[in-house]
Parts: structure tokens; C-alpha cells; sequence
């Protein structure tokens, strides 16, 4: 990992493309300011790391589980 | 008619079986490719099988059946990405996983938005939304 130390209102460009500026600091909180292209995602990663952990352990399933979700659907959720 | 070996065997499936995930799924974004479980029984749990990894597999679900409050809103930038024109024709689902404990969560934090119109779907986080990637089902 890069390490840099940034004052408030200095920055950083990731690629040509990504610029990261420190905003404020306050405390133990850091604000920064993000641009990017539009189409580029950006997450907290805190947030993005659960969700793929969340999703890596929904692959852990076999044919009788789905067999056994549908049924509970069907008897729970699905009005007839 | 094509053949995928999976984990659970030989897929056979059709080409208008599968999705492209444009930016594959979040931590995953080199899945770009699955097969979804054809015929499917209307609004039943389904699943869908990564064509990259044989070993990928979600078991997807219509969260509205469960939470009728539950409600996301692909903004434009999503509509561009799933090739959608106006903003209905997309699905909300949500990825289910089933725990050891034999509980099971639908993750509501991260909702795979399809287009069945484009074959398309992309999996979009709701920020700072009150739901969680492990919402039961009661």
C-alpha cells in the first residue's frame, strides 16, 4: 500500500483520471473529495468488503437448498 | 444448445439463456457472463450460474414477495448500463445466501437489478439505506 501524507486541501491522482482531495479534518475524521469519470464506482470499502464477503458465501449452496427455498415460497409467499 | 460443467454437473442451456453483468458483481467484477436458470416458475427463487467460474453460483429471489416496503430505483447512469430506454423493465432481486445454521438472508444492502428486455443486470449498493446484507427471512 502507498502511504502519503496530505494536508487539508492537498490531493492526490490515482491513474490520470482519479483525484482524491483531502477536504477537512476533524477529530479522528478525515472528509475527502472524490472526482472521478462518471461511470467509475466508488464505495466506502467497509461497505463494499461486506458485500462481496456476503456474496462469496452465498455461493456455498447445493440444488436440494434451492428445491427447499421454492417450496418455501411457494407454502409462504406466493399468494395462489 | 450449449453444455457448461458445473458444479452440479453438465448445464445445458440457450443462448438467450444468459446475462452479462456489463461490470460483473461487486468483488467479482470479472463474472460477466451467467446462465440463468431457464423456465422459471413465475417469481419463484431461481439461480443463476457463472459461465467464468463453474464453482459461482447465486440463488437469486424477488424481495418484494418478503418485504413489500422494499423498493429501489435504478438512477440514469444504471439505465445506461442495463441498455434500458425507459426506467420500467428492470427486476429487483436479491442475492440469498443460506447460512450453516440453516438460516436464511436476503441480502437487501446490494440488489441485482436485471433487464430481462437486454439480457442485462448490474449489482448496485444502497448507501447509507437501512438495509442490511443480511436481512432473514421470518
Amino acid at each position: 500500500m502507498l502511504v502519503l501524507t496530505r494536508k487539508v486541501g492537498e490531493g492526490i491522482i490515482i491513474g490520470d483520471d482519479v483525484r482524491v482531495t483531502v477536504v477537512e479534518v476533524r477529530g479522528n475524521s478525515i472528509r475527502l473529495g472524490i472526482d472521478a469519470p462518471h461511470h467509475k464506482k466508488i464505495h466506502r470499502l467497509e461497505v463494499y468488503e461486506r458485500i462481496k464477503n456476503e456474496t462469496q458465501l452465498a455461493t456455498n449452496w447445493l440444488p436440494a437448498d434451492l428445491d427447499s427455498l421454492q417450496s418455501t415460497f411457494k407454502s409462504s409467499f406466493l399468494k395462489d | 444448445m450449449k453444455i457448461l460443467n458445473c458444479r452440479f454437473g453438465d448445464l445445458e442451456y440457450q443462448p438467450e439463456d444468459l446475462i452479462l453483468f456489463p461490470e460483473g458483481l461487486i468483488g467479482f467484477e470479472h463474472l460477466h457472463d451467467f446462465v440463468m436458470m431457464p423456465n422459471r416458475p413465475e417469481k419463484l427463487p431461481f439461480w443463476i450460474q457463472s459461465i467464468t467460474n463453474p464453482d459461482f453460483a447465486l440463488m437469486l429471489a424477488y424481495p418484494e414477495l418478503v418485504f413489500p416496503d422494499y423498493n429501489f430505483t435504478p438512477d440514469q447512469k444504471d439505465k445506461e448500463k442495463l441498455g434500458l430506454i425507459d426506467l420500467d423493465g428492470h427486476i429487483t432481486l436479491s442475492i440469498v445466501t443460506l447460512h450453516k445454521n440453516q438460516t436464511i438472508t436476503f441480502n437487501l444492502a446490494a440488489p441485482i437489478i436485471l433487464a430481462p428486455t437486454t439480457s442485462r443486470a448490474l449489482q448496485c449498493i444502497l448507501e447509507g439505506a437501512p438495509y442490511n446484507t443480511r436481512t432473514p427471512l421470518i
